[in-house]
C-alpha cells in the first residue's frame, strides 16, 4: 500500500513536471512576452515590472527559478490581476469551488445510487423507465442549457434560490443541482446495471433463501457489488465536475477557481492560468488516487498494484 | 488479516462519515451579513489606486473611499423632464472653501480641518502636493496625469522636459529594495538639488551588448544623453540654492555613466525638473493649497472633484508599497467609506468610515459593490433583489423595462465610437475612414438595437454642453460612401483585406459590431471579422495599437468639449489611433490659451471640425445612461456624468 | 468490454493467398489441396458473419434505430443546407426606415417573407458575362485593365452580402437551390433573433459547423489513437510501456483546462497571423487541438484489444505464412478492433460537441460571422430574464444541440450492446 502511494507520488510529480514545463515554454513562446501590452510604460518601469517577474534573466534560468518556486507551492504574481498573487486568487477562489464540488458530488452520489437501485429492484416498473428517462436526459442535456432552465423555474417562477453570487449556501445549491445532475444520471445507470447483474448471482438467492427481506439483501449484499462500477467511475466524475463547474461558476456568477481560469485564460494570465492548470492536474491525481484505494478497500478482489 | 478485513468492513461507513463532514463543512461557511446596500459594478475593479485608475468601476468604488478638494453632488434642484439634476463640485469635500484670482489662474483652496486619515491623521496641503507629484512623476506612470497639465510647470515635469539653467532633481541610482519586497515605483534612491547647466546629447556610442541584457533593454533604459548640473548643498533638509555648487555629471544611460572616461558620469534614475521650484502646487501652511496654473481653465473645479486628483496617504504608499497598500489590511483612505474587504470576482464591500469629517450624515453603513459581468446576471439579480442598483442590462429587455418605474435614464456625456488604428492600411486614407463612417446606418443602430433612447452621433463631442456647437461629420449615404472607397482605390472593397473589429465581451458591442460589419459589407463590399476581449486584455490591446477597429466609449469627465477633444491629440494617453494632425494640436492648444469663452468654444469647434474630416474614430451614437435602482433608495438622480456618490444615499424604511 | 471478434478474420481471404503463393514450398503440396477444400467447404456453411449478426440486433433495438435515422437526416440537412430554401443566417432584419417591416425578436410565425435575390444575381450574372467576352475580345493592356474590373466585379457578388464567404461548392448549391424554388422561402417559423435574422437558417447552418467540429475532431483523434494504440499493442515490450506510460501521463492532465491554454495561446494575434498565413483558421486550430488531445482513451482501447488478438491463432497463421507486420496490423489487427473503435466514436463525437459548444459558450469557440449551436444556445441564454422570455432563441438550438447529443449516446449504447458477442442470441 505504502509501495502503491509512493508509486502514485512518483507518477504525479511526474506529471506536473510536464504539465509545467510544456506550458511554461509555451508560455514564453508567446512574442513579445505577457507585457506586451506594457510597451508604452516608461522603461525603468519595464525593468521593474521585469524584474518582477523575472523576465530579465536567461530562459533556462528563469524556467530553473519558477520550477523551484512552484515546487514550494509559490506560483507568483497573477499578470493581470496586478494586486494578488497566483496564490491568493486559488486561495480565494479554492473553498468556492470546493463546496460546489463537494455539493454537487454528494447530490450525484445519493440520487444516483437512490435511483439506481429502485430502478434495478423494481425492474420495469412505472419508475424504473421514469428514472432511466430522467438519467438519459441530465447526461445529454448541456449543463448550461439546464442551469437556464433550472434559473427559469427556481428563481423566476417559483423564487426559492438567488439569481447568482457567492455568500451564503442558498446560492450554491441551484449550481450543485445543475453541475451534479449529468453525473447523478450516470451513477443511476452505473448502480442499475451493477445491480441487475448482481441480483442474478448465487449468492443473492442463498441469501433470499436464508429468509432476509429485499431491503436487508439488497444493502447488506447486493449494495456492495453492485456499487464497484460506480466507485470506479468517481474518478471520472471527478474531473467532469472540475470541468463542470467552469460554466456554471460562469452562469451563477460564483468567484471559483473556475471562474478565475476562464477570466485567465480569456485575459491572457498566463501565470495564473498555468497555476489553476497545475492544481487542477494535483486535485485531479490526489482523487484518482483515492478513488483507486476506495477501491480495493471494497472489493477484497482488487490490490493496488 | 483480521486488520485489514476490519478496514474493509468500515470503510463504507467511513466513506460516508467524509462524505457528511465535508458537507459540514460546507455548510460551515459563516454566511456573510448582508449589506446595507448592493449595486453591479461591472468587471473585477483593476485597481483602487486613483492616480492608477481609468474604468467607471474604479471610478465609483474610488469617490467612495477617498475625497478631492470638491465634490461632485447633485445641484439642490428639482429634476427636469428627463428625471436629470445636474452635478457640481461642492465644497462638500476636503475643502472647506476655495478663492480664484481675478486673472483665473491661482486657486486657493482651505482645507476643512476635521478632514482625516483613516488612520486618525489629519489630512492637510502637503498630502496634496504629494500625492499630485506621485501622480506627475513619470514613474508611476499614471494614464490621467494630463489632468494635472493645467497647472504650471506639470507638463514638463511628467515628460521630464529639461530646460538649462532650470533647477532640477536628481535621483541616484542607489535605490534599495523596497523591505516588503514590494515593487514601489515612486522614488527612493537619494535626492540631489541643483541647477542644470548643460544638456550633451550622445547620440552615437558604440555599444557592445551589455552582458546580462540584450540590446533592446539597455536602449530603454533611457535617453542617451549626459547632464551637468550645479548641485547645490543640502542643510538640515533644506536646499541651499543661493549657495554656489559643485558641478558634476549624470545620466540615466547606463553605459554612458559607464564607458565615458576623463570625468565621473554618475548613473541617475531620473532628472526631472525640481518639483517644489518648477510646479506651481504650493502649500504656504498645512490648510492652504495654492495651485497656479498656464490658462484660465473654467473646468478646474470639476477636474478638483474628479478622481485622479484625489490624495493618497504617504505613509501608507511608502510603507506598503505598491500595489500592496491598496489592500484593505493596509490601505488609509479618506472617504466616506473604507475598504473592509476585495475578494476577487465577487465583490469589494465598503463600510462607512468613522474618521470622515461628515460621518454624521452618510447613512448607509456597509456596500457591496458587486462584479457582475453579464448584463443578464446583473439583471437577474435586481430583479429577484439581491442588488439595489443594477448599471447594465440587456438590450432586447430595455423597451419592457422602459415601462417600469424603477428604470432611469437619461442623456448623457458619453459618445459611443469605433476606433480605427490609421497606422493599418488601408485605414491609413482618410477617403475610406470617412466612407466607413458615411456607410454605417447609425439610426438602426440606436433605433432597434440599443432602443433606449441613444441619439446617432453625427459628432464626437455630444449635445447638451452649453454654449457648444458641434462639428458634423455627414448622414448615412452609402452612394457616398461608395464613391469614396472607389476614389481611394478600392472599388467594391476590393483589395481591402478583411477587417477586424476588436470590441470588450459584451452583447451588446457584439450585437451593434455585427450590424455594422452587415452595413460594411452590404454598402462598401468590405468583409469584417469580429474578436471579443476580455476589458482587461482590450485596454491593452488599445494601448498598444494592435487593433484595425476597436469599439470605444468616451465618457465626459467634466462637461466640457475639451474632455473628448483633447485626448486625440499627438501622442495623447487616450489617443490609441496613432493619428496626428498638426493643425489639431495648435488648435486644441489654442483653446487652452483662449481666454475669452465664445472664443474658446469656436476654437474647439474648430478643432473637432477637423477631427471630423480626418475621421480617426468614428462616432457611432450619444449614450443614455441606464441605471434600474431600487425605489426605495433614496438620494439617487440621474445625471448626464452618470456620476452618483454613494455616501448621500439612503434607504427609506 | 468487447470480446475479441476472432472470427472475423477466418474467412477464405486468406485462403487464396495461400495457394497463389509461389513462395511456397510444393511438398505439402497434398496438405494444401485438403486444406483448400476445407476452407471451400467452410465457405459454403459459413453462417451469418459477425458483423450481419451485429446488424441484425441493432436493427432490433428501435431506439438506437431512431437515433441512427435523426442523424442521418440531421447530417444530410446540415450538407444540403444551401440546397434548402431558407433565409439568410447572416442578413440582418432591422432597418431604420419607418416603412420596412422590422424584424427584430419576432416569435415564430408562419407569415410569408421576401427573399429577393434572384433578379440581383440575374443582373450580376450579366454583368459578369459581359465582362468576360469583353474580356475575351480584348487585347494588352486593355485586357489586364477589363480583368481588374472583373474582378472589382466578382466582390459584388450578391451571395456575398447574405452568406459568410461561400465557397464553391456552396455558391453551385445556393443556385441549384434558386433554380429549385426561386425566391420562395421558408418563413420564420423559429422567430427571428434580436437583430432580424432568421433561427432557424442559423440553426441550420450552425449544425454545419457543430457537426464538422464533432466528426472532424474525432475522426482526428481516431486516426492518432488507432494508430497509437495498435503499435504500442503489437510491438508490445518496452515500447508499449513506454507508449502506455506516456498516454498514462498525459491522460492525467485536466486536459480541458490544457485545451483552453492552448486555445489562448494559439489565438494571441501574432501567432494566429502567423498560422493564418498557412490558412489555418480558428475551427481548425479547434479540430486540431481537440483532436490531438481526445484520442487517448482510442488509443487505449485498441491497445487492449490487439494485445489480446495478437496472440490468437489467425495472427500466428499469417505471421507463418510470412505477411508483414505492417500487413498483419492493417489486414487482421485493425478489422477486428472496428467494433470497439465504432462504438467509442459514437461516444467521442458528443463529447467533442459539448466541448465545442462549452467554449463558445465562454467565448473561445467560433465567433460571428460564424455560427454553431454553442453560440447560438449562449445567444438565447442572454435573453432569457424575468422580464421577458424569447423563449424560441434557445429552445431551437439547444433543442438540435441536446436531440444529437442524446441520438448519438443512443447509438452507442446501441451500438455497443449489438457488437458484444455475448448479447448474440439474447435479446
Amino acid at each position: 500500500m505504502i509501495g502503491f502511494l509512493l508509486k502514485r507520488l512518483g507518477w504525479m510529480a511526474l506529471t506536473l513536471w510536464v504539465v509545467f514545463t510544456t506550458s511554461f515554454f509555451l508560455m514564453r513562446a508567446v512574442p513579445g512576452g505577457p507585457f506586451d501590452s506594457e510597451k508604452k510604460l516608461p522603461a525603468a518601469i519595464k525593468r521593474n515590472i521585469e524584474k518582477r517577474y523575472q523576465m530579465d534573466r536567461p530562459l533556462i534560468q528563469q524556467y530553473w527559478n519558477h520550477l523551484w518556486a512552484t515546487m514550494r507551492c509559490d506560483f507568483g504574481p497573477s499578470y493581470k490581476l496586478e494586486d494578488y498573487t497566483v496564490n491568493d486568487v486559488i486561495a480565494q477562489g479554492f473553498p468556492v469551488s470546493a463546496s460546489l464540488g463537494i455539493l454537487a458530488m454528494t447530490f450525484a452520489l445519493s440520487l444516483g445510487l437512490v435511483s439506481g437501485v429502485v430502478s434495478a429492484v423494481l425492474r420495469n416498473s412505472v419508475y424504473d423507465v421514469g428514472f432511466m428517462v430522467a438519467a438519459t436526459i441530465g447526461i445529454a442535456v448541456p449543463n448550461f442549457v439546464l442551469a437556464s432552465l433550472m434559473i427559469v423555474l427556481f428563481v423566476f417562477f417559483w423564487p426559492v434560490f438567488p439569481a447568482a453570487g457567492w455568500g451564503e449556501l442558498r446560492q450554491i445549491i441551484l449550481p450543485a443541482l445543475c453541475l451534479g445532475a449529468p453525473f447523478a444520471g450516470y451513477i443511476s445507470r452505473l448502480t442499475r446495471t451493477g445491480m441487475l447483474e448482481v441480483l442474478g448471482l448465487d449468492y443473492i438467492r442463498t441469501a433470499y433463501a436464508k429468509g432476509l427481506t429485499t431491503r436487508e439483501v439488497v444493502i447488506r449484499h447486493a449494495l456492495r457489488g453492485a456499487i464497484l462500477p460506480v466507485v470506479s467511475y468517481l474518478g471520472p466524475a471527478t474531473a467532469g465536475i472540475l470541468t463542470g463547474s467552469l460554466v456554471l461558476e460562469q452562469i451563477f456568477a460564483l468567484p471559483g477557481m473556475g471562474s478565475h481560469f476562464i477570466e485567465a485564460a480569456t485575459q491572457r494570465d498566463y501565470t495564473l492560468a498555468m497555476g489553476m492548470v497545475m492544481v487542477y492536474t494535483f486535485l485531479l491525481f490526489v482523487m484518482n488516487t483515492l478513488v483507486d484505494l476506495s477501491y480495493s478497500m471494497i472489493d477484497p478482489r482488487v490490490e493496488v498494484e | 488479516m483480521s486488520i485489514s478485513y476490519q478496514v474493509r468492513r468500515f470503510f463504507p461507513l467511513f466513506l460516508v462519515a467524509t462524505c457528511i463532514l465535508a458537507v459540514a463543512w460546507v455548510i460551515s461557511f459563516g454566511t456573510l451579513p448582508k449589506a446595507d446596500f448592493a449595486f453591479a459594478n461591472g468587471d473585477q475593479i483593476k485597481t483602487v489606486d486613483p492616480a492608477k485608475a481609468t474604468g467607471a468601476p474604479e471610478g465609483r468604488i474610488i469617490n467612495a473611499l477617498f475625497e478631492g478638494l470638491l465634490r461632485q453632488l447633485p445641484v439642490d434642484q428639482p429634476p427636469d423632464q428627463t428625471g436629470s439634476i445636474p452635478l457640481k463640485p461642492t465644497t462638500r469635500g476636503v475643502a472647506e472653501s476655495y478663492t480664484v484670482s481675478e486673472d483665473g489662474l491661482t486657486y486657493t483652496f482651505l482645507l476643512r480641518e476635521t478632514a482625516a486619515w483613516s488612520n486618525g491623521r489629519r489630512l492637510t496641503a502637503d498630502d496634496f502636493v504629494w500625492s499630485w507629484r506621485r501622480t506627475l512623476h513619470p514613474e508611476t506612470g499614471s494614464k490621467y496625469s494630463y489632468q494635472l497639465y493645467y497647472i504650471q510647470g506639470a507638463q514638463a515635469y511628467n515628460e521630464s522636459r529639461l530646460e538649462v539653467d532650470q533647477p532640477v532633481e536628481i535621483e541616484l541610482d542607489d535605490r534599495r529594495p523596497h523591505p516588503s519586497g514590494q515593487n514601489q515605483l515612486f522614488p527612493r534612491g537619494t535626492m540631489l538639488y541643483g541647477l542644470l547647466r548643460e544638456i550633451r546629447d550622445v547620440a552615437t556610442v558604440t555599444t557592445s551588448d551589455s552582458a546580462q541584457g540584450g540590446t533592446e533593454e539597455t536602449t530603454a533604459s533611457g535617453p542617451r544623453q549626459i547632464y551637468v548640473v550645479d548641485v547645490k548643498p543640502t542643510e538640515n533638509g533644506r536646499v541651499q540654492w543661493n549657495v554656489p555648487g559643485r558641478l558634476q555629471a549624470f545620466s540615466p544611460h547606463p553605459e554612458l555613466a559607464k564607458t565615458t572616461a576623463g570625468e565621473a558620469v554618475q548613473r541617475v534614475h531620473h532628472v526631472l525638473p525640481d518639483f517644489s521650484r518648477t510646479v506651481h502646487i504650493r502649500a504656504p501652511n498645512p490648510q492652504t493649497l495654492v495651485v497656479t496654473l498656464n490658462n484660465r481653465t473654467p473646468f478646474f473645479p470639476d477636474l478638483v472633484a474628479f478622481y485622479p486628483l484625489y490624495p493618497v496617504c504617504r505613509e501608507c504608499v511608502e510603507t506598503h508599497g505598491t500595489p500592496a497598500w491598496t489592500l484593505p489590511e493596509n490601505l488609509v483612505s479618506n472617504g466616506p467609506y473604507q475598504l473592509e474587504f476585495r475578494r476577487i470576482r465577487d465583490r469589494v464591500r465598503l463600510k462607512k468610515s468613522q474618521t470622515y469629517w461628515d460621518a454624521a450624515n452618510v447613512e448607509l453603513e456597509t456596500i457591496d459593490a458587486m462584479a457582475v459581468k453579464s448584463e443578464t446576471t446583473s439583471l437577474n439579480m435586481f430583479m429577484n433583489g439581491q442588488l439595489d442598483w443594477a448599471t447594465t442590462v440587456p438590450n432586447p429587455v430595455i423597451p419592457e423595462l422602459m415601462k417600469r418605474n424603477d428604470f432611469l435614464s437619461a442623456p448623457m456625456l458619453t459618445v459611443y465610437f469605433y476606433r480605427l488604428n490609421v497606422d493599418r492600411p488601408p485605414l491609413d486614407k482618410a477617403f475610406v475612414r470617412e466612407a466607413l463612417n458615411l456607410a454605417i446606418d447609425k439610426r438602426r443602430i440606436v433605433e432597434k438595437v440599443t432602443s433606449a433612447g441613444q441619439q446617432p452621433a453625427q459628432s464626437f463631442v455630444p449635445p447638451g454642453i452649453r454654449g457648444y456647437r458641434s462639428a458634423f461629420c455627414g448622414e448615412y449615404n452609402p452612394a457616398r460612401a461608395r464613391k469614396l472607397l472607389a476614389e481611394a482605390g478600392f472599388p467594391n472593397g476590393s483589395g481591402i483585406p478583411k477587417i477586424q473589429i476588436v470590441y470588450n465581451t459584451s452583447e451588446a458591442h457584439r450585437d451593434i459590431a455585427q450590424v455594422i460589419s452587415e452595413d460594411w459589407n452590404v454598402n462598401l463590399g468590405i468583409q469584417t471579422e469580429l474578436r471579443n476581449l476580455e476589458w482587461g486584455t482590450f485596454l491593452d490591446t488599445l494601448s498598444e495599437g494592435d487593433y484595425m477597429v476597436a469599439r470605444s466609449g468616451w465618457i465626459g469627465d467634466y462637461p466640457d468639449p475639451n474632455t473628448f477633444l483633447d485626448m486625440f491629440v499627438t501622442d495623447g494617453a487616450n489617443n490609441e489611433t496613432n493619428w496626428s494632425n498638426v493643425r489639431y494640436d495648435e488648435l486644441i492648444q489654442a483653446a487652452q490659451a483662449e481666454t475669452d469663452p465664445a472664443a474658446r468654444m469656436e476654437i474647439l469647434h474648430q478643432a473637432e471640425r477637423v477631427l471630423m474630416q480626418e475621421l480617426p474614430i468614428v462616432p457611432i451614437y450619444f449614450y443614455v445612461s441606464i441605471n434600474m435602482v431600487n425605489p426605495q433608495i433614496k438620494g439617487f438622480s440621474a445625471n448626464i456624468q452618470d456620476i452618483h456618490p454613494l455616501h448621500i444615499l439612503s434607504r427609506q424604511k | 468490454m468487447v470480446a475479441p471478434d476472432s472470427h472475423h478474420d477466418q474467412t477464405p481471404a486468406g485462403a487464396p493467398r495461400l495457394t497463389g503463393n509461389p513462395a511456397q514450398p510444393t511438398r505439402k503440396i497434398r496438405d494444401l489441396d485438403a486444406y483448400v477444400g476445407y476452407i471451400e467447404e467452410a465457405s459454403r456453411q459459413q453462417g451469418i458473419s459477425h458483423w450481419q449478426d451485429a446488424r441484425r440486433r441493432l436493427k432490433k433495438n428501435p431506439v438506437a434505430m431512431v437515433s441512427l435515422c435523426y442523424l442521418v437526416g440531421v447530417s444530410v440537412v446540415a450538407l444540403l443546407t444551401p440546397l434548402l430554401p431558407l433565409q439568410s443566417p447572416q442578413s440582418i432584419g432591422i432597418s431604420s426606415s419607418p416603412q420596412s417591416q422590422d424584424r427584430k425578436l419576432q416569435a415564430p410565425s408562419w407569415e410569408k417573407v421576401n427573399f429577393d435575390l434572384e433578379k440581383p444575381l440575374a443582373v450580376y450574372d450579366q454583368r459578369i458575362a459581359r465582362l468576360r467576352q469583353q474580356i475575351a475580345e480584348s487585347r494588352g493592356a486593355e485586357q489586364t485593365e477589363l480583368q481588374q474590373q472583373l474582378q472589382v466585379l466578382e466582390k459584388s457578388h450578391p451571395f456575398l452580402k447574405l452568406w459568410n464567404e461561400p465557397g464553391v461548392i456552396t455558391r453551385g448549391m445556393i443556385r441549384c437551390r434558386l433554380a429549385l424554388f426561386g425566391d420562395k422561402c421558408i418563413p420564420s417559423i423559429c422567430g427571428t433573433d434580436i437583430l432580424g435574422r432568421d433561427v432557424l437558417s442559423r440553426v441550420l447552418w450552425g449544425s454545419r459547423v457543430s457537426l464538422a467540429v464533432g466528426l472532424v475532431a474525432t475522426l482526428v483523434s481516431l486516426m492518432i489513437g488507432v494508430t497509437y494504440g495498435a503499435i504500442s499493442g503489437y510491438l508490445g515490450g518496452w515500447v508499449d510501456a513506454l507508449m502506455m506510460r506516456i498516454v498514462d501521463v498525459i491522460y492525467s492532465v485536466p486536459f480541458i483546462f490544457v485545451v483552453i491554454f492552448l486555445i489562448t495561446i494559439l489565438n494571441e494575434d501574432s501567432i494566429r497571423s502567423r498560422l493564418d498565413k498557412y490558412g489555418v483558421d480558428q475551427i481548425m486550430i479547434f479540430f486540431l487541438v481537440i483532436g490531438a488531445l481526445y484520442w487517448l482513451t482510442m488509443a487505449r482501447v485498441v491497445r487492449g484489444q490487439v494485445l489480446s488478438l495478437k496472440n490468437e491463432a489467425f495472427i500466428d497463421a499469417a505471421r507463418t505464412i510470412g505477411a508483414s507486420r505492417w500487413r498483419i496490423i492493417q489486414r487482421h489487427l485493425l478489422p477486428n478492433v472496428m467494433g470497439i473503435v465504432i462504438v467509442y466514436l459514437t461516444l467521442t463525437i458528443p463529447a467533442v460537441m459539448r466541448f465545442e459548444a462549452f467554449l463558445s459558450f465562454l467565448g473561445l469557440g467560433v465567433s460571428p460571422p460564424d455560427v454553431s449551436w454553442g453560440l447560438l444556445v449562449n445567444e438565447g441564454l442572454t435573453v432569457i430574464t424575468p422580464v421577458k422570455i424569447y423563449y424560441w432563441l434557445v429552445t431551437f438550438s439547444g433543442l438540435a444541440l441536446a436531440l444529437t447529443l442524446f441520438a448519438l449516446s443512443f447509438l452507442g449504447d446501441g451500438l455497443r450492446d449489438a457488437l458484444d458477442p455475448r448479447m448474440k442470441n439474447r435479446d
